[in-house]
């Protein structure tokens, strides 16, 4: 297999572009279209240079790469569209790594969209009877898992506001974020803010959000410019394992068969495949669609021993200056969640920091990263990124 | 409709016993897999651990202890028309499987991890004949 370089990247700002109150009305479209287009001037490359397409959207219905790509050109090319909860569009640029890698394609765009109501996540699709019996709430089965989590770690509903506040302060330093125009917020409006189902908190919890990412991957002989090639490192996707339940698998699941979770199977793959340790990692994307997550991703992932994250959070191990900077960009609780978008928007950062591009973000000399998302199903992807 | 007429109608069928003897109490109905032993509620058909196609109906525990569990303070969107805030929680059952299930008999927030509650069977609501559908929560054990 060959290396695969990353030869643009273009996002349209995570927001409300829904008409309302003055705002903006965008089309789902309108997101993808900008995104593609600020894709291909990074890359400077025209459409007729791309030779096939995957995209997705947890939300937007049939055909949403045909749709936003229909603004720009119609080529002939392969357009397949994926769907994979919160890691869509990771998993939509895992495919064009492989088209790329096995040499089918030399040229690949990688697309995500949502366009969503404001609010939160809401209910998963249960049978009728869960439903008439209210289990079907996702905040609530989430708080499920995070009662545990509290129980075997110590970890308090202070830990998870701290994270909301650190991921909160780093969208104020990043322009397409949903709250980059927004105040920071403190432990206490956190904790004080309304309950949702306990104890999870309205500001643990990430904004649904519109958005589009878009990443355009190619073999290094297409490359425009030979500046500080980024290669894709790793992709590695798992799904399910028998015993964890739903979702992370924490409050549910088997009572005697103790399988690794398919995040933690994940991370095992990559550290064995890649030829990196969570040691070598510059700068890391972990998932937060809730912040609670934040500190069992990085445990599960193995950057740090079980129960260990929130101690190192306190001590601002993973702020941007820290030894191991997290979610520099503001995460899924800074960006907002505009959820087939989310996984690209991990990667982009990663992206910006190894280009030496993320601003008052940067992390100084940062080489190689990788990033995460959990999505519904369940999944969960790692891309791991390096110059 | 006389109330002679009013029915009970589950929420889902096969979901729990019917008791057959006076002083019997409804037990949920899991399914053990005669190949590795796994049990899991509802019924299954098949082992999902390691696909055996024959598991068998098992009568489970009327009492466990609360794994996990959570005030829910949103009404959810569609079809619940019960209480808010009300509870839900993982209850762990002797048996060897945890059941997801409403929490009831008491204040929402007042159950833990750890407590022993036990299998009630309760009116969720009325369907459009006039029924009593009926549901599965678990309550704190009578001291």
């Amino acid at each position: 297999m060959r290396e695969v370089a990353i030869a643009g990247v273009g996002i349209a700002k995570f927001g409300r572009y829904d008409g309302q109150k003055g705002r903006t009305n965008k089309e789902a479209e309108d997101l993808g279209e900008e995104a593609i287009v600020e894709a291909l001037k990074y890359a400077d490359m025209e459409w007729k240079d791309m030779q096939a397409a995957f995209a997705g959207s947890c939300e937007q219905g049939m055909a949403i790469g045909h749709r936003c790509i229909g603004r720009i050109g119609e080529t002939g090319i392969p357009i397949t569209n994926v769907e994979g909860g919160c890691s869509t569009s990771l998993i939509a640029l895992r495919h064009a790594y492989q088209a790329v890698a096995t040499e089918l394609y030399d040229v690949v765009l990688a697309l995500g969209v949502e366009k969503l109501k404001p609010g939160l996540l809401g209910a998963w699709p249960d049978p009728i009877w869960k439903k008439m019996m209210g289990l079907d709430v996702i905040p609530a089965q989430y708080a499920c898992n995070m009662v545990r989590y509290m129980e075997d770690t110590g970890s308090t509903m202070e830990d998870f506001a701290r994270v909301a506040v650190q991921e909160r302060h780093n969208a104020t330093l990043n322009p397409n974020a949903l709250f980059f125009d927004a105040s920071e917020i403190t432990m206490e409006e956190v904790l004080n803010s309304r309950m949702v189902a306990w104890p999870l908190t309205l500001l643990m919890c990430s904004a649904n959000a519109d958005g589009a990412t878009a990443a355009i991957v190619c073999s290094k002989e297409k490359l425009r410019s030979k500046e500080k090639i980024v290669t894709i490192a790793a992709s590695v996707q798992t799904g399910g394992v028998y015993g964890r339940g739903e979702t992370e698998g924490k409050a549910g699941g088997s009572v005697k068969i103790q399988n690794l979770n398919h995040g933690e199977l994940g991370a095992k793959q990559v550290w064995e495949t890649s030829g990196y340790g969570p040691e070598d990692m510059d700068v890391i994307g972990v998932y937060d669609a809730f912040s609670p997550s934040f500190l069992w991703d990085l445990e599960e992932a193995g950057f740090c021993k079980p129960g260990e994250a929130r101690h190192l959070l306190k001590e601002g191990y993973f702020e941007i200056g820290g030894k191991l900077p997290v979610n520099t960009d503001g995460g899924i609780m800074g960006r907002g969640h505009p959820t087939g978008a989310t996984g690209i928007a991990f990667a982009i950062e990663i992206f910006r920091q190894l280009r030496e591009e993320a601003g008052p973000r940067q992390v100084a000399g940062a080489k190689i990263g990788i990033c995460h998302t959990m999505g519904a199903g369940p999944n969960s992807v790692f891309t791991m990124l390096k110059r | 409709m006389t109330a002679s007429e009013k029915k009970q109608v589950p929420v889902s069928e096969g979901l729990w016993t019917t008791p057959s003897s006076p002083g019997e109490k409804p037990q949920l109905i899991g399914s053990k897999c005669p190949g590795c032993g796994e049990i899991v509620f509802p019924t299954n058909r098949r082992c999902i651990n390691c696909q055996n196609e024959h598991m068998e109906d098992i009568k489970l525990s009327r009492k466990g202890k609360i794994h996990a569990m959570t005030t829910v303070m949103l009404r959810p969107p569609a079809y619940y028309k019960g209480p808010v805030p009300f509870s839900i929680g993982w209850i762990e059952l002797p048996d060897g499987v945890r059941v997801n299930a409403t929490l009831l008999g008491a204040e929402p927030d007042s159950f833990k991890v750890g407590q022993e509650v036990e299998l009630v069977i309760h009116k969720l609501q009325e369907d459009e004949e006039g029924n009593d559908i009926m549901a599965f929560g678990f309550a704190p054990v009578e001291a």
